[in-house]
């Protein structure tokens, strides 16, 4: 069990922060290139998803898997997606990922007088703090699964 | 009690807002002084008022120690919601007060990165500080310094005429 990498996207599609952790093969483009992708899929399903629900829509997107990960979404209401890819024995993560939301991101960004909101966050405090939650959570093993 | 991250958010605008006002791209010192100043004399004030409104009882606060002590356990605690981690003294009129985890600067970052914009998220509290002891009939002079954020430490030195 583990987790392969994560991205933080404002409501403008800048990426704020991108980490990986256990990533065996690249994407073959460069990282921009990536995170327009990223940012413009998801835009896409979750318009996708609320058009064609036969139910009243209550969270929207949650996650996809494909045969070898799993892509967990998690946005806020002022548009802040957290993206994490997992490995597939991961169950639903929505608490993780809102943590990361609520006391990494509010916390030590939104907060630091000195980063300004809407570009790539430079704070080292965040990044670290950011790494050492992500490899406290239970499924997140050193070796790759 | 209100929550502390109003006046967070508040301090964070000030300091913002006179740097934002610096209309040449390369400040001189002076220019950083004088804001510095304007945040300072902005604490001396809110202090002062503070000194005012805050000690309970006039008995406990005869000595300048006491008056010190006063500062580090009651001022803090009103203001950051937490007490100073250790306050120091030669005996002869200078303190040292240190904050291992001053909360204006503990989300900024842990460690050296930002150490040279801390200053100016620091002049305010001196101020603060030099108010409270001038309502309570001291007059200090105060400064800060930062080594390793987020701990910093605030030398006040009384002047006695």
């Amino acid at each position: 069990m583990t987790v392969h990498n994560l991205y933080l996207f404002d409501r403008n599609g800048v990426c704020l922060h991108y980490s990986e952790w256990h990533r065996k093969k690249q994407a073959g483009i460069p990282k921009e290139e990536e995170f327009k992708l990223m940012y413009g899929m998801l835009f896409s399903i979750r318009s996708f998803v609320s058009k064609m629900s036969p139910l009243d829509m209550k969270d929207g997107f949650l996650s996809f898997q494909t045969s070898r990960y799993k892509l967990h979404y998690y946005e806020t209401p002022t548009g802040i997606k957290v993206v994490m890819n997992t490995d597939l024995g991961v169950g639903p993560i929505r608490d993780v990922l809102h943590h990361i939301y609520s006391s990494l991101y509010v916390e030590l960004v939104v907060k630091n007088p000195l980063c300004p909101l809407g570009q790539t966050v430079q704070s080292e405090l965040f990044r670290s703090r950011l790494d050492s939650y992500v490899r406290s959570l239970p499924f997140f093993s050193a070796r790759a699964g | 009690m209100v929550d502390a991250v109003l006046f967070e958010f508040l301090h964070t605008e000030m300091v913002a807002e006179l740097w934002a006002h610096e209309a040449d791209p390369d400040p001189g010192p002076g220019e950083q002084k004088m804001n510095l100043l304007v945040l300072e004399s902005m604490g001396f004030r809110v202090g002062q008022a503070l000194g005012e409104r805050l000690p309970r009882e006039t008995l406990a606060l005869r000595e300048e120690l006491d008056v010190l002590k006063f500062l580090c356990k009651d001022l803090w605690v009103a203001v950051f919601q937490k007490q100073m981690d250790s306050l120091r003294t030669n005996h002869q009129g200078t303190y040292v007060l240190q904050d291992s985890s001053f909360p204006l600067l503990v989300r900024m970052a842990s460690g050296l990165q930002y150490v040279e914009e801390a200053p100016k998220f620091l002049a305010f509290t001196c101020g603060l500080l030099r108010g409270t002891l001038s309502t309570l009939g001291i007059k200090s002079l105060v400064t800060a310094s930062v080594a390793a954020l987020p701990a910093c430490r605030f030398q006040v030195v009384v002047q006695r005429s």
